[in-house]
């Protein structure tokens, strides 16, 4: 029996796919989860930061440092190896649903 | 400081005073630096977000403590405000009563259970007698017509004695279950005090949907308004605490459909459906939540 799904959205994914390189602070997240979706997802800041404080506190990504720049407080997320476990499951299980789709059909099926 | 910023400031209101200590800085930064040059407006898109977010943030700090014994209290509360509306219409008949449901809400809305406990006690004994037409406490005139300018039946004169009783025994029994815990309930928001004029003067087994009266109309969308608010605070926060107060609101509203079964109308059994619909909602969507994680 496979264990539920996670939930994870289409936000949170990118969210996390961004982290996976490496520590982030919320600008840098918002411009990479940019460039990965290709312009398609632009995370507006109160969704970016409700979305980082849910998934801190259920232990996906974790705060690895605090810095003073330009005078602001800003925070760098650093996703665990549990947020890291999740991302990839999610990236297997959205491969396995595309190939379903996206692989080339056998002669037979023409005809079927 | 830039008209944007203060308006990004102003937006981030939205936020609990604890969060905005510690993040205020960090987001408006964020905000100011994705702004382009000579920007003075905020995008409607990061105002709604901070909004929403703000209100998001609130819900889950307020999801704090034992779910059981907030919800309790929760649902006193709002029991304690109906039993106070219901007697404004009657302010110059019985003052004395009206001023005791107050203090008592007063006592029951900032959690203190103990010097609630016999305040609302008297208020209960008083409200059983006047819907039994006995002259209990004091020598009160009976029946209980409105003041002035108010309209309406006298005071508990369109239903049954059981409603209010159900009522008033939630509040006391809940409180007697409060003071056992030995936990101090957190206090509550001056703002329910807004609610009392909302729904001054509406009594379940009076609400004239029909003839789509105010009182009935204010008293429906704030019942909507605040059950909605409960599954939406049990679906972020997988918490049932809300779930635990909506139960509590219902029962009453509900033994007065049940007492008043013989005069019940469809526009009756149509609120009564939406209340228990409402409430199953607000009561499932917390075990749903859990196995999520929402963004």
């Amino acid at each position: 029996m496979s264990k539920r799904s996670p939930g994870l959205s289409e936000q949170t994914y990118f969210v996390l796919a961004a982290l996976l390189d490496g520590p982030l602070h919320g600008h840098a997240i918002i411009k990479k989860v940019v460039d990965l979706s290709e312009g398609r997802i632009t995370l507006p800041v109160g969704t970016l930061y409700g979305a980082l404080d849910r998934l801190a506190a259920n232990g996906i990504i974790t705060i690895e440092r605090e810095e003073i720049f330009n005078g602001r407080k800003r925070r760098y997320f650093r996703i665990t190896d549990e947020g890291d476990g999740m991302v990839r499951a999610e990236a297997r299980r959205m491969q396995q649903a595309a190939s379903v789709i996206l692989r080339p059909r056998s002669l037979g099926a023409s005809f079927a | 400081m830039t008209t944007l910023e203060r308006r990004y400031r102003w937006l981030m209101r939205a936020y609990p005073n604890d969060y905005r200590a510690d993040y205020l800085e960090e987001l408006v930064g964020i905000l100011l630096d994705s702004a382009k040059p000579g920007q003075a407006l905020p995008p409607a898109r990061e105002a709604f977000a901070l909004i929403t977010g703000g209100i998001r943030t609130r819900i889950i700090a307020a999801a704090r403590g034992a779910a059981w014994t907030d919800g309790l209290h929760k649902g006193i509360v709002v029991l304690a405000v109906l039993n106070l509306a219901v007697l404004i219409p009657y302010a110059g008949r019985i003052p004395l009563w009206l001023a005791l449901s107050a203090a008592a809400l007063l006592l029951i809305l900032r959690g203190h259970v103990w010097p609630a406990l016999p305040v609302a006690g008297v208020v209960a004994v008083k409200l059983t007698a006047i819907t039994m037409g006995r002259p209990w406490l004091d020598a009160t005139l009976l029946p209980i017509f409105p003041d002035g300018w108010w309209a309406g039946p006298a005071l508990y004169g369109s239903g049954g004695p059981i409603a209010p009783l159900a009522s008033n025994v939630l509040i006391v029994g809940g409180l007697l279950i409060l003071a056992a815990s030995r936990r101090r309930p957190r206090t509550h928001s001056w703002w329910w005090l807004a609610t009392v004029p909302l729904v001054a003067g509406s009594v379940p087994a009076s609400l004239d949907i029909d003839a789509g009266s105010p009182t009935a109309v204010a008293r429906i969308c704030l019942e909507v308004t605040l059950l909605v608010g409960a599954a939406v605070a049990g679906h972020l926060t997988a918490d049932p605490r809300w779930a635990i107060a909506a139960s509590l609101y219902a029962v009453p509203a509900l033994v007065a459909l049940c007492e008043g079964i013989e005069d019940v109308t469809r526009q009756d059994v149509a609120h009564a459906t939406l209340l228990v619909v409402l409430v199953l909602a607000a009561a499932v969507v917390p075990f749903r939540a859990r196995h999520r994680i929402l963004l």
